[in-house]
């Protein structure tokens, strides 16, 4: 390790940016503000994010808090250029686990905010890689997502909620013989294959955490000797996935997007759909009445195998380099407010991770709280993979069809490989 | 466009002259242009390469750590298919472009009517930003190609040919050339134009069927031209990005990732120094390309 080079590299990158963004700093709001620089890109909840910042302006004289929502892939730029924003209220996933592991994020520990977190969420970032001693993330808002199913047409055909893989096939041969798609996928985007199709088979038939634990200690050694590999433990699950993608979903399946599979649900084109509650909102647009509720997706012919899929939908993360960390505390502290996080939680179906916080109370959601509540989650592979393994576009080749077997073992190499080049940074730790 | 190809042809080693006769109005032009094109091209890519031989994100520490990142990247077939991908669209788009604009410029500089409307119309798509039209044909294949496919009773047609892995690379070659060919058109209309009327009198005297004159003196006359068309083209399709982005970010799966898609994402997802490896990898291969087409074309067709 050279650090005069490390030194000079640094120094010239950073003399470079600063030539560079010294115009794009010197902004300052007019009337003596000083700015602060909030992230934010979760589009379904731009409205009531863009409420909560007026709110916050107009309710303080010192701080202006401007919203930026170009997106988590400008964001990692600007860690590199060492220019990031003030306050960040993302998604937590690999991508900002690596700002987490490497200490790029402040401690919030001591913000009135951290204290009123429920401790059973810590295990959820811990899974992502931690800093020792520093709380660098809290959680806003946790997603459970399930199927999404179409009661009337649940009603209409006499379909109870299916509780094993089998109830499921039979519930699916019912809608197909009526000429229903029982499935509506949008595979045309890869996002929607791997969140929906690929985590809940997989997260409903394997026991995810034990699972991630095994693969981090093997590291390099993955692959089809190893104890534990995708090839072995997935490729089960994977191959229900793709008879239920194969048989049971829409013709057209492989090329509708999102948006369009959004637009098609509502209109009754599909009876369950593989999404997330952000879709709620959506659907709402075109059918703001229709009767939804939510089921895990059975995957084994045990009921008790059901779990629910989670996430860290939003996390607050106050990143070290940031130029105004007293106004990004403060905008913090207003959003943690009950009445704000609460709202905010009420607003996009999501659960408040605070102690006093309580479900969401709505129906569509109603499915999954008892899972939720008593502890039977997971965390999805899909999200749980580095993002350097390009996860998406392998769950969207087997929905499509491709060969599993030989798509999870690639899937293995690319584990091993990363392991053999980028070894995690507690290992790094040890080996010196 | 591209800082690899620049930094080839962006030198010029003749400045060197007896030193009294040197006007100050030269470094006076030339200083600025140095300096700009060291901080924002040379510099940041001595660094990248250097970055390629570390474990780095992007962020926080990190340390040298050889050639590990340049051993992985040769067995990591996602680097080595998206190589692939890049040069075999390449090779594809570049002939079809020239093929398609040579001919439209060979019609469009006959004696014909509307030919200055007809041209602007060609010329149209040059000036559409790319991942405008991407997104455009990304509709036509994904909605209006399948349900005409339907409505005609076209099996084939039905399923959009975006969603198939085999097939993908196609549709960015349509668009990609839909958006190529107007500037390989200029150019060789401006090649075409060139040529002098009288060659063609002596031809036709000579008893030279149109076919022939097309093959026997057009085509060498442009020849030239054809040569500059070729490498322009085949670097601009090297650097593919937005097209692909649009119509397919990249899939089915990870059929139709080019290498600089695949480069970026890397940034994006914390790969820094892995991906400054395949950066590094790249712009050896553009630079032997290079080379390569300098030494086959070199003193040809005033070149």
């Amino acid at each position: 390790m050279s650090t005069p080079l490390k030194r000079v590299l640094r120094a010239t990158a950073g003399g470079l940016s600063a030539v560079l963004i010294v115009g794009a700093l010197a902004a300052c709001s007019s009337d003596g503000r000083e700015t602060v620089h909030f992230t934010f890109s979760k589009r379904e909840a731009f409205g009531f994010m863009n409420q909560a910042v007026a709110d916050y302006n107009a309710s303080q004289q010192q701080y202006e808090v401007v919203m930026d929502t170009s997106g988590p892939d400008p964001l990692a730029a600007s860690f590199v250029r060492g220019n990031p924003p003030d306050l960040m209220l993302s998604n937590y996933n690999h991508e900002v686990s690596r700002f987490v592991e490497r200490c790029a994020l402040s401690d919030l520990s001591d913000t009135a905010a951290a204290s009123t977190i429920r401790d059973d969420l810590q295990p959820l970032l811990d899974q992502y890689g931690v800093c020792e001693g520093r709380t660098s993330a809290l959680p806003y808002s946790v997603m459970a997502a399930s199927v999404i199913y179409n009661k009337e047409i649940f009603a209409q055909y006499g379909l109870e909620v299916p509780t094993t893989w089998s109830e499921l096939i039979a519930v699916a041969d019912t809608l197909k013989a009526a000429g229903v798609a029982p499935f509506y996928a949008t595979f045309a985007d890869a996002w929607t294959a791997n969140q929906g199709w690929f985590d809940y088979s997989v997260g409903g038939a394997v026991d995810i955490p034990e699972f991630y634990d095994q693969l981090a200690a093997e590291g390099t050694e993955v692959g089809p000797d190893a104890p534990v590999s995708f090839e072995k433990d997935f490729l089960e699950p994977v191959e229900k996935m793709q008879l239920l993608a194969k048989e049971y979903t829409q013709a057209d399946a492989p090329s509708r997007t999102y948006d369009a599979g959004n637009v098609a649900f509502a209109e009754g084109k599909g009876a369950m759909y593989l999404q997330g509650p952000w879709a709620f909102s959506q659907i709402e647009l075109t059918a703001p009445d229709l009767d939804l509720g939510t089921f895990p997706l059975p995957m084994t012919e045990d009921p008790k195998d059901l779990k629910v899929r989670v996430n860290l939908d939003l996390v607050t993360i106050i990143p070290e380099d940031a130029k105004n960390p007293e106004g990004a505390r403060d905008f913090l502290e207003y959003l943690f407010q009950p009445e704000v996080i609460q709202a905010y939680n009420e607003s996009q179906l999501g659960f408040v991770p605070t102690d006093d916080g309580t479900a969401p109370d709505d129906p569509r959601v109603a499915g999954m709280i008892d899972y939720y509540e008593s502890g039977a989650f997971y965390q999805g592979p899909g999200v749980l993979n580095p993002r350097a393994i390009p996860t998406e576009n392998y769950a969207q080749s087997l929905v499509l069809g491709t060969n599993a077997a030989s798509m999870l073992s690639t899937m293995d190499a690319d584990w091993a490989r990363l392991a053999f080049r980028q070894p995690p940074v507690s290992k790094q730790e040890d080996a010196e | 466009m591209s800082a690899t190809t620049s930094i080839v042809t962006g030198g010029d080693p003749k400045v060197r002259r007896s030193r009294k006769r040197v006007e100050p109005i030269y470094y006076f032009f030339l200083f600025p242009v140095v300096i700009l094109f060291t901080l924002a091209i040379t510099v940041p890519g001595v660094v990248g390469i250097v970055f390629s031989f570390t474990d780095s994100i992007g962020i926080g520490d990190w340390k040298f750590i050889g050639f590990t990142n340049y051993i992985a990247a040769f067995s990591d077939p996602a680097i080595l298919t998206s190589f692939l991908f890049t040069f075999g669209f390449s090779l594809v788009t570049v002939i079809l472009v020239n093929i398609i604009a040579f001919l439209l410029a060979v019609g469009l500089t006959a004696k014909i009517r509307f030919k200055m409307g007809l041209r602007g119309i060609f010329v149209i798509p040059m000036v559409i930003s790319g991942i405008i039209i991407a997104y455009v044909f990304q509709f036509l294949f994904m909605n209006s190609v399948p349900s005409a496919g339907a409505a005609l009773g076209i099996p084939f047609l039905e399923t959009s040919i975006l969603s198939n892995p085999d097939l993908a690379w196609l549709g960015i070659v349509i668009v990609t050339a839909w958006q190529a060919i107007p500037g390989t058109l200029l150019i060789y209309i401006a090649g075409l134009l060139a040529v002098p009327g009288d060659v063609y009198e002596a031809a036709a005297l000579d008893g030279a069927s149109k076919r022939q004159q097309l093959l026997r003196i057009t085509l060498p006359l442009v020849m030239g031209y054809v040569v500059i068309n070729l490498i322009l083209g085949f670097k601009n399709f090297l650097n593919a990005y937005d097209i692909i982005v649009g119509l397919t970010n990249g899939g089915p799966g990870t059929s139709t990732r080019s290498i600089s898609m695949t480069i970026i994402r890397g940034f994006q997802t914390g790969d820094y120094a892995y991906q400054m490896a395949t950066a590094t990898l790249f712009f050896i291969i553009t630079i032997i390309i290079a080379l390569l087409q300098l030494s086959a074309t070199r003193g040809r067709n005033a070149l």
